[in-house]
């Protein structure tokens, strides 16, 4: 029992090391949160783009940008994505946080308007044509009636894409940035001493996690005790 | 007579090698019933939706109180489908909102209204068909002819100068058709101009003045309704009146 206090004194009292946890989840929340709603704002534009271009043949140069866009975002992984944005793209852009969170909301942005896209297809055809049938404009169209339909259908696949992204941000470290999992990592170093570091991160790590499926538990249930079951949308 | 509300002439539309119109014309006058009827993929629906342009006619001319809709602009377009009513097979409610979003989100949006002044024209029109009480609920606690009859409700909103029916009562339990042909009765008794699709033929013989035969995409033929249920001239059309139960 002994060894474990020295040890946890040495890992997190000692130099007040644990102030490397609790600011590296300070970054980590940031660029995570920031990142998601970045993603959201891209994810929504190119998932519109996208599904009016299939649908109606709308924006043709858009949709081609659009489909660049995942092909090359999905087609690469995330640390060279990252790695690319710090020295080359960004080189001159001081801030490593706004780089991070940068090259994360556009990682994910991808993988959102997908998510997106198969939601605007998920909802039946019937509620635009009631909609414009009212004189509703496309766009008010879309975003008063399809896209909050969209959202429901597919919330449980956009928290699970907000959960891999949050996890996905411990690679920060690779652009010197002290997130959590670099905290851990440098308490790692200066101790030598790696169970209770590294599993604490883990355990962190697992506790965010935890919370955020937990909000998107209730958040899906209150949506669900309002409007229809999306699955079954005869209405 | 006065200039006809909707003027539809030499309507052509097709899907791939499908030729589901092959030029229907036809006049709508204000405070006409017009009831279609036929054998499905006889055009009739297609018809329908071309007069709002839910489907764009690849050949032919739709004038709707005088201005050539066919060929307006976006935002012309959007302001003529705000004054034509539409009810769909499968009601369409919007399932994310309550009843009486349902129906003020339209005059709020597009007519501006203020939002007291909507839901106090919305909670009138749901009295008149006896929902009022449903005002707080959503689609899905509602009866398929509940739906309905909320669907009507919705576009009444607008204050329409047509109301356009694609079927009204195909999708709902036999025992909730006569509620929602009640409220359609009620509207053609107050003047409303409308245009029917449906397979109710009672409905067409009691409350229609003019009653349209489309078979494979024309016209086949038209007349009052005593002259298309008494006196049928055509076989094809004596040959569908007999397969449909009156």
């Amino acid at each position: 029992m002994s060894a474990f206090l020295e040890d946890f004194a040495l890992c997190f009292v000692k130099n007040g090391r644990w102030q490397y946890l609790v600011n590296g989840l300070g970054v980590t929340l940031e660029v995570a949160l920031a990142a998601i709603a970045m993603g959201l704002v891209v994810g929504f534009l190119v998932a519109v783009v996208r599904s009016s271009h299939d649908k109606y043949g709308h924006f043709p140069v858009l949709n081609f940008l659009a489909k660049t866009y995942l092909t090359v975002i999905r087609g690469t992984p995330m640390v060279v994505q990252l790695l690319i944005t710090y020295y080359i793209i960004l080189r001159s852009v001081d801030s490593k946080i706004a780089i991070a969170i940068l090259a994360f909301g556009l990682n994910s942005g991808a993988y959102q308007a997908e998510i997106i896209r198969a939601g605007i297809v998920s909802v039946d055809p019937g509620q635009m044509e009631a909609a414009r049938a009212l004189g509703l404009s496309y766009w008010r169209a879309m975003t008063r009636i399809i896209l909050p339909q969209a959202v429901r259908n597919v919330l449980p696949a956009l928290g699970n894409e907000f959960i891999v992204l949050m996890k996905d941000t411990s690679i920060v470290g690779y652009i010197a940035l002290i997130d959590l999992a670099k905290g851990g990592d440098i308490i790692r170093s200066q101790t030598y001493s790696v169970y209770l570091p590294y599993l604490t991160v883990a355990g962190v790590y697992l506790v965010l996690v935890m919370t955020f499926t937990a909000l998107l538990g209730r958040l899906e249930r209150h949506l669900r005790a309002t409007g229809a079951d999306p699955v079954h949308n005869d209405s | 007579m006065q200039d006809a509300l909707l003027k539809i002439w030499g309507l052509k539309k097709r899907y791939g090698s499908l030729e589901v119109l092959k030029g229907v014309s036809t006049d709508i006058h204000s405070g006409e019933v017009v009831v279609m009827i036929g054998p499905s993929g006889g055009g009739k629906s297609t018809f329908l939706r071309c007069m709002n342009l839910l489907e764009t006619p690849d050949e032919g001319l739709v004038y709707f109180d005088g201005v050539d809709i066919v060929s307006a602009d976006e935002a012309q377009k959007n302001r003529i489908r705000s004054e034509m009513g539409m009810v769909f097979q499968h009601f369409n409610l919007f399932p994310h909102l309550s009843i009486l979003d349902n129906i003020t989100l339209a005059p709020r949006l597009v007519r501006k209204l203020k939002p007291e002044a909507a839901e106090k024209k919305a909670m009138e029109l749901l009295d008149r068909v006896g929902l009022a009480d449903k005002a707080k609920a959503y689609p899905q606690q509602l009866s398929g002819g509940q739906k309905q009859r909320i669907a009507i409700v919705r576009s009444l909103a607008m204050e329409p100068k047509v109301m356009l029916f694609d079927e009204p009562t195909s999708a709902l339990d036999p025992e909730m058709v006569g509620e929602v042909l009640d409220v359609m009765k009620d509207l053609a008794k107050n003047g409303m101009t409308m245009v029917v699709v449906t397979h109710e033929m009672r409905f067409a013989r009691e409350v229609s003045s003019r009653v349209l035969f489309l078979e494979g995409g024309r016209i086949a033929e038209e007349g009052t309704p005593a002259e298309i249920f008494g006196s049928p001239k055509s076989d094809r059309l004596r040959l569908f009146l007999g397969k449909v139960s009156m």
